[in-house]
């Protein structure tokens, strides 16, 4: 995957050890966090093709901010973001068939509490048919199990929704 | 005629129970056995639950004979247990209640011991002993709580055998302590061992060590048998349990005493309490290994006696605790 369009300057380096782990984009969602809006093409959406998302992108030098999401409905994270050097951000959007399922989902990935709950934050979002997750982390150690964690509850929550299937009276 | 599904998986068993009027109608359980030596850590039981829950949901709606249109609820253990796990179970009962848009309760794993022990004994108001591999507590209902009059200060007195078993490479097939139970039939020997109790608690952890410490040599010596001191830990702990549940029923003038939990189908245990409650003229109560070890049923249970009461759980406030006091939940259920 390509970096995010973030971590000019010294941070660069940094993005590309960051951006190593992440699976390929559908469609080079190299911008900055929040720009990229891509749904998954009609046809190919849906938990089961699995087509998440990732960027990651380190705390932008001072002074720097990337473009914040434009839309009502859209991802509302702030991608506009002045953090400490060397805090992580991590964003992950998973695309379903609807966005009956996508909120569903949400609701059902709940934040319990985390053994690293206040050191690792994690937000959802739904954007239409995707389900946006972002975490934030000092270390990228800390990101490591809960998107571990969040992966294995996610399969187990499309594999629910895939078994019983969404009833008349909901879709 | 409500009819509740219940989700049990705060350990390493994996239980989905269909409850309706009082009537158990389905229970299906898978449990995750772990190596000799080993005991079952928090990912992988979350990995093996998550592998068979839904399966297991699939087996109860068939065993009961119901479909989703015929449940009323979804019932799932919030706490306390193993967290992993816990979420696992809670994120498949939060998406099936969204699926079937039925109400969502919470359950807590203790209480559901509780009232499934007695729906099926049909004792009235008993103190309760609840022993397993994560609890032990002795409790009593009054004024709308379930009161827990004494408990372990440390580790609970399944956890003291499963940790013994492996010191032994005993078996977790079907489980340590049953096998436990199994070989102390044959001991021979009473081992002195340390007895902790302290007022209307309990500790377990000094005697844990104490026999990790003794037990090989003792065994290399020849000094006693594995089954010697299978005996007489079980002789240990068990006098210490009866103990502390007689003093809390003298304290409350209780006429009945129930055994709850997984170490409650110990049938040794029950023969030492039920001693004890003859010779107070009490009566004991237990259930067999069905309801005894975690089960959905006992979750569904505890949810029917909630949804009648009005409870329910909000989707934003379903999160799981690994931490949930049984004296924490408010029985509106019971007078």
């Amino acid at each position: 995957m390509r970096p995010s369009g973030v971590g000019t300057g010294g941070a660069k380096g940094q993005d590309d050890q960051q951006s190593s782990r992440m699976h390929p984009s559908q469609r080079g969602s190299g911008s900055a966090e929040g720009e990229d809006h891509h749904r998954a093409p009609e046809g190919q959406g849906g938990p089961d093709r699995g087509r998440a998302v990732m960027e990651a992108s380190r705390a932008r030098p001072r002074g720097e901010r990337a473009p914040r999401a434009p839309g009502r409905g859209r991802d509302v994270a702030p991608v506009a973001v002045r953090r400490r050097r060397g805090v992580l951000v991590l964003k992950f959007r998973v695309p379903f068939q609807s966005p009956l399922e996508a909120c569903l989902a949400r609701r059902s990935l709940l934040r319990d509490v985390q053994r690293h709950q206040g050191i690792t934050q994690k937000e959802f979002a739904v954007n239409g048919c995707d389900l946006i997750v972002r975490w934030t982390a000092e270390d990228v150690a800390f990101i490591r199990i809960p998107i571990n964690l969040f992966l294995d509850q996610l399969s187990l929550v499309i594999q629910n929704i895939q078994s019983l299937g969404i009833p008349p009276f909901l879709g | 005629m409500p009819a509740v599904l219940g989700f049990e998986g705060s350990a390493n068993k994996i239980g989905v129970g269909v409850v309706r009027d009082g009537k158990v109608l389905a229970n299906p359980r898978r449990t995750y056995v772990t190596p000799p030596g080993t005991g079952f850590l928090p990912g992988d039981t979350a990995r093996h639950h998550r592998a068979v829950i839904l399966d297991l949901l699939q087996e109860a709606l068939t065993e009961a004979g119901l479909t989703s249109e015929d449940i009323d609820c979804i019932a799932y253990t919030k706490g306390p247990g193993m967290g992993a796990p816990l979420v696992s179970v809670a994120v498949v009962a939060r998406t099936v209640a969204q699926l079937w848009n039925k109400p969502l309760l919470g359950v807590n794993h203790c209480i559901g011991h509780i009232e499934m022990g007695r729906l099926i004994t049909g004792a009235t108001n008993p103190t309760v002993l609840y022993v397993s591999g994560g609890n032990t507590q002795v409790i009593a209902y009054s004024e709308h709580r379930y009161r827990i009059f004494g408990e372990t200060i440390d580790i609970a007195v399944g956890n003291c055998l499963d940790r013994f078993a492996r010191v032994l490479k005993i078996s977790n097939d079907p489980s340590p302590g049953y096998n436990i139970e199994q070989m102390a039939k044959r001991g021979k020997k009473l081992v002195e061992l340390p007895y902790t109790v302290k007022g209307m608690d309990v500790s377990f952890s000094g005697i844990l060590s104490f026999i990790e410490d003794v037990a090989q040599r003792m065994l290399s010596t020849g000094e006693c048998t594995p089954e010697d001191l299978c005996f007489s830990l079980q002789e240990t702990v068990f006098a210490m349990l009866v103990e502390i549940t007689e003093r809390a029923m003298a304290h409350c003038g209780s006429q009945e005493a129930l055994i709850v939990g997984g170490v409650g189908c110990n049938v040794r245990l029950q023969e030492m309490m039920e001693t004890m409650c003859q010779e107070r003229g009490a009566r004991l109560f237990a259930t067999d290994e069905r309801f005894c070890i975690d089960n959905g049923a006992m979750i569904a249970q505890a949810g029917w006696e909630m949804f009648q009461a009005g409870h329910r759980t909000p989707l934003s406030e379903s999160g799981i605790t690994q931490r949930y006091r049984t004296d924490e939940v408010e029985v509106t259920w019971r007078d």
